[in-house]
């Protein structure tokens, strides 16, 4: 009880410092309206006009793995520079009750994008938001966030053990939008993708997403999502606890 | 598991192993901390003084589990500090110098908010708790701005507040009063006496002399990673017994006088600060032979302000020792 | 003579002490992987929703795939000498500033040439397209042509830094906007009007139409008014630097806020 405790107040103060920033707010906004209106006119453009509320939906979704990828990939790196690092390691709690608040942050942070292009796609384009299943859409959109937290976790922890891997990661935002096909599922893609695809949890919140907008089952999706985001999660707890020993052993926790 | 002891370390070590440049990276092992030996009963102010890089923040890494040190061990209230982290990390607060370590687009009620939960202070008490410690460090009523509005002391003191939060047996401070002005730092003098007051064990560094010598019931001086001299502050003091000090406000003393002035007969230390243009050179001699003349004529042609001989002082027994490492 | 070399080894010198991205992890990951990788996602997107061929995104992608290094390094050229606080030592320099910002764009522009060469080498390879050999020298002239002006671009946005404080928003959003206002990745005819209009003054869209015009065959002299047209919209970012530079720096020194950390 008192871990979810901590894991909510932690989450909450990390979303609030983020939600301050107004250089993240302005990224986390208006790049992810750039992406929907490109989406939207690469629809039009296409076969698939009347997909445009996918459009908007696939372009939120970008954002919030945007937000997710540079924020949870670079979270410990952040927390060091502002010299916090230290302090929050400091804590009689395992790591991952530390960290885990900060990559649950990104990814809440993340759906202001998703807000953004809805309502971006209501207003400029007229996009009329009939979900199909507007109640598992929420589920869903939950779902993204907490699975894309755990995921972030993975990525904290995997960024920060493997060095140099925070440079090299920069530009996963566009392999992953194409891979899980955030945008549209990508049927034209060379075919040793799709067991990559498959293993991504960013791929089964983006099905979730776009069956509860456009029909279909969204549960077993949800599931999916959740149940791969959880093994990251173990993963990734395991990782941290060896980054804690290794970074007190090789005195790195600290700027200088 | 009980000990009288709050802090104990035996053979303390630390090597550093850096690589540097990219291509043909350059490994260099440097040893911070060369061996240190020692403890701190419980209640204890104690203070750990010495150059910069003489090895005291490494020392309290070590013992406040941010450090594993390469040999020695440590333990805090007799758990260890390598294995038993989590319980030593329960017993310890850790406050640091300078204005990083806070979230500075939160206000200073969440940052409290955000650690007391994170250094697992009961969800009841927390909202009496941190009150109450806002209060203790004069910040309250504006607990709900914005820490990057915050001046350096005022930072200084959500820094003390945040290591309180869990109430510590155990206190590190290091340096907490680097660039706080006199004012503030004598409140901060008074608010860690009254720590130590109430049972808390503070292990402190400073720069600042008078602080250690009104706040310290013993000190350490560490020098090139080893403990050069262990006492209270009497004790310390005693270790410029028997000499003499004088002091010279000089413009431009050359090299070659300093050397001089070193070999002079009955001279034992020569100390040159910086005060803007002025500088002022401190000689210590035996208290037998005055110096006083000799000194001045070495120092003919340098233009001299102000010559003054005095009894010694802590900081002098200071210098004394961290020259002699 | 000594312009030249202000502008040649004086750029070459600012370029090392103040591009972030000069490791080799960073420069692989950001500016090679980064570009291609956009490549394929658009390449793949437009296959699956029928929008255009290969060949328009390989090309478009290529031209735009000098961006990233240029509008950010022409912005570091200039934010990144505040952030050092080294600013104040530049301007009191007695030479001609416009010379040596200008001097400044060069090796981004030079660096944006050679990432979007790779980038079309990747492109083609991984996609499979064929380019007739005759239009290669065209095509580099084009990627040159955009590289350029996409560093003047990038020069303007850094002047804009010595005004407002959160230059890096605006780079960044420069260059998201470059890519849905170049007609890189939307085919000019489908954007509405307007944003097809600001298309026209923005680098890299006449650069990449000339290098599609390039490579499917039509020569030189069909796609040089493409090329012209970029060379003079890099021109035109060249001098509104010029006066920036200036203006905000009059304006700076009037409310001493030159160094504002």
């Amino acid at each position: 009880m008192s871990a979810v405790r901590t894991l909510g107040i932690g989450t909450l103060m990390h979303a609030k410092h983020l939600s301050r920033s107004s250089f993240e707010i302005a990224l986390a906004l208006i790049i992810p309206l750039v992406q929907a209106t490109l989406a939207v006119y690469l629809f039009r453009a296409g076969d698939e006009p009347h997909r445009l509320l996918e459009a908007a939906v696939g372009a939120g979704l970008m954002g919030v793995w945007s937000s997710v990828l540079f924020g949870s990939g670079g979270a410990i790196q952040n927390q060091r520079w502002q010299g916090t690092l230290e302090m929050i390691m400091l804590a009689p709690r395992r790591p991952v009750l530390v960290v885990l608040p900060i990559t649950a942050a990104t990814a809440l942070t993340g759906t202001y994008a998703l807000l953004a292009t809805l309502l971006w796609g209501r207003l400029i384009y007229g996009i009329r938001l009939d979900f199909a299943h507007p109640l598992r859409f929420l589920a869903a959109a939950l779902a993204c966030v907490a699975g894309l937290g755990m995921f972030g976790l993975l990525l904290a922890s995997t960024f920060v053990l493997i060095r140099n891997a925070n440079a090299l990661a920069n530009p996963l935002d566009y392999p992953i939008w194409l891979l899980s096909g955030m945008l549209v599922p990508i049927s034209v893609l060379p075919s040793w993708t799709a067991p990559i695809a498959a293993v991504l949890p960013t791929t089964w919140g983006a099905r979730a997403l776009r069956e509860a907008t456009s029909g279909g089952p969204v549960w077993p999706s949800i599931g999916i999502c959740l149940a791969i985001s959880t093994a990251c999660l173990i993963l990734g707890a395991f990782l941290l606890t060896s980054f804690e020993r290794r970074a007190r052993a090789a005195g790195t926790l600290a700027l200088s | 598991m009980d000990s009288e002891y709050a802090i104990e370390a035996e053979g303390l070590r630390r090597v550093y192993r850096t690589r540097t440049g990219w291509i043909r990276p350059r490994r260099e092992t440097v040893e911070a901390v060369r061996g240190v030996d020692l403890t701190v009963r419980r209640g204890e102010l104690f203070g750990l003084l010495g150059p910069n890089g003489a090895g005291k923040t490494t020392t309290i890494k070590m013992l406040n589990t941010l450090l594993i040190p390469t040999a020695g061990t440590a333990r805090i209230r007799g758990f260890d500090v390598v294995r038993e982290t989590r319980e030593v990390r329960r017993r310890i607060g850790y406050v640091f110098g300078g204005d990083r370590g806070l979230y500075d687009r939160l206000s200073a009620l969440d940052n409290l908010r955000y650690f007391a939960e994170l250094y697992a202070v009961p969800a009841r008490e927390q909202r009496h708790r941190i009150a109450e410690l806002l209060e203790l460090v004069g910040l309250t009523g504006r607990e709900r701005e914005r820490v990057e509005g915050y001046s350096r002391g005022m930072r200084q003191r959500l820094h003390i507040a945040r290591g309180l939060l869990h109430r510590p047996e155990v206190l590190f401070l290091d340096e907490p009063s680097i660039g706080v002005d006199p004012v503030a730092a004598r409140e901060l003098r008074r608010t860690v006496a009254d720590l130590a007051a109430n049972g808390t064990t503070v292990l402190l560094t400073t720069h600042y002399m008078a602080e250690a010598d009104e706040l310290c019931d013993r000190i350490a001086v560490i020098a090139d990673g080893r403990i050069q001299a262990l006492g209270t502050p009497a004790q310390l003091r005693r270790r410029a017994d028997g000499r003499r000090v004088v002091e010279v406000e000089a413009y431009g003393v050359p090299a070659t006088a300093l050397t001089a002035l070193r070999d002079l007969p009955g001279v034992r230390e020569t100390a040159l600060e910086e005060r803007g243009a002025l500088q002022l050179l401190t000689v210590q001699s035996d208290a037998g032979v005055d110096v006083q003349g000799d000194v001045l004529r070495e120092l003919a042609g340098v233009r001299l302000g102000r010559v003054n001989s005095r009894e010694p002082t802590l900081e002098d027994a200071y210098v004394a020792i961290v020259n002699a490492a | 003579m000594t312009t030249l070399r202000l502008i040649g080894v004086g750029g070459l010198l600012a370029y090392r002490a103040l591009f972030n991205w000069t490791t080799p992890a960073m420069y692989v990951g950001t500016l090679l992987a980064g570009p291609t990788f956009q490549l394929l996602f658009f390449a793949y997107l437009g296959r699956q929703l029928g929008v255009a061929d290969d060949g328009f995104f390989i090309l478009g992608n290529a031209v735009l795939a000098a961006s990233s290094a240029c509008v950010f390094g022409g912005t570091m050229a200039v934010a990144n000498e505040r952030r050092y606080g080294t600013l104040g030592h530049v301007l009191l320099s007695p030479r001609s500033r416009t010379v040596i910002f200008w001097g400044r764009v060069l090796p981004y522009a030079g660096n944006g040439l050679l990432i979007a060469a790779f980038t079309l080498l990747m492109g083609t390879l991984m996609l499979g397209l064929r380019i007739p050999p005759a239009a290669l020298p065209g095509i580099a002239l084009a990627l040159a042509a955009g590289s350029l002006a996409c560093g003047f671009f990038g020069l303007t946005l850094g002047a804009l830094g010595l005004r407002f404080r959160d230059v890096w928003v605006v780079s960044n959003v420069s260059a998201a906007l470059l890519l849905l206002l170049t007609g890189v990745n939307v085919p000019r005819e489908n954007l509405p009007p307007w944003m097809a209009d600001i298309g026209q003054f923005l680098p890299i869209t006449h650069a990449a139409e000339a290098a599609r015009l390039l490579a499917a065959g039509h020569g030189l002299a069909s796609a040089a008014p493409a090329l012209g047209t970029e060379l003079l919209v890099g021109a035109g970012y060249a001098l509104l630097a010029a006066v920036l530079l200036r203006v905000f720096e009059a304006e700076s020194r009037r409310r001493a806020s030159l160094e504002t950390r």
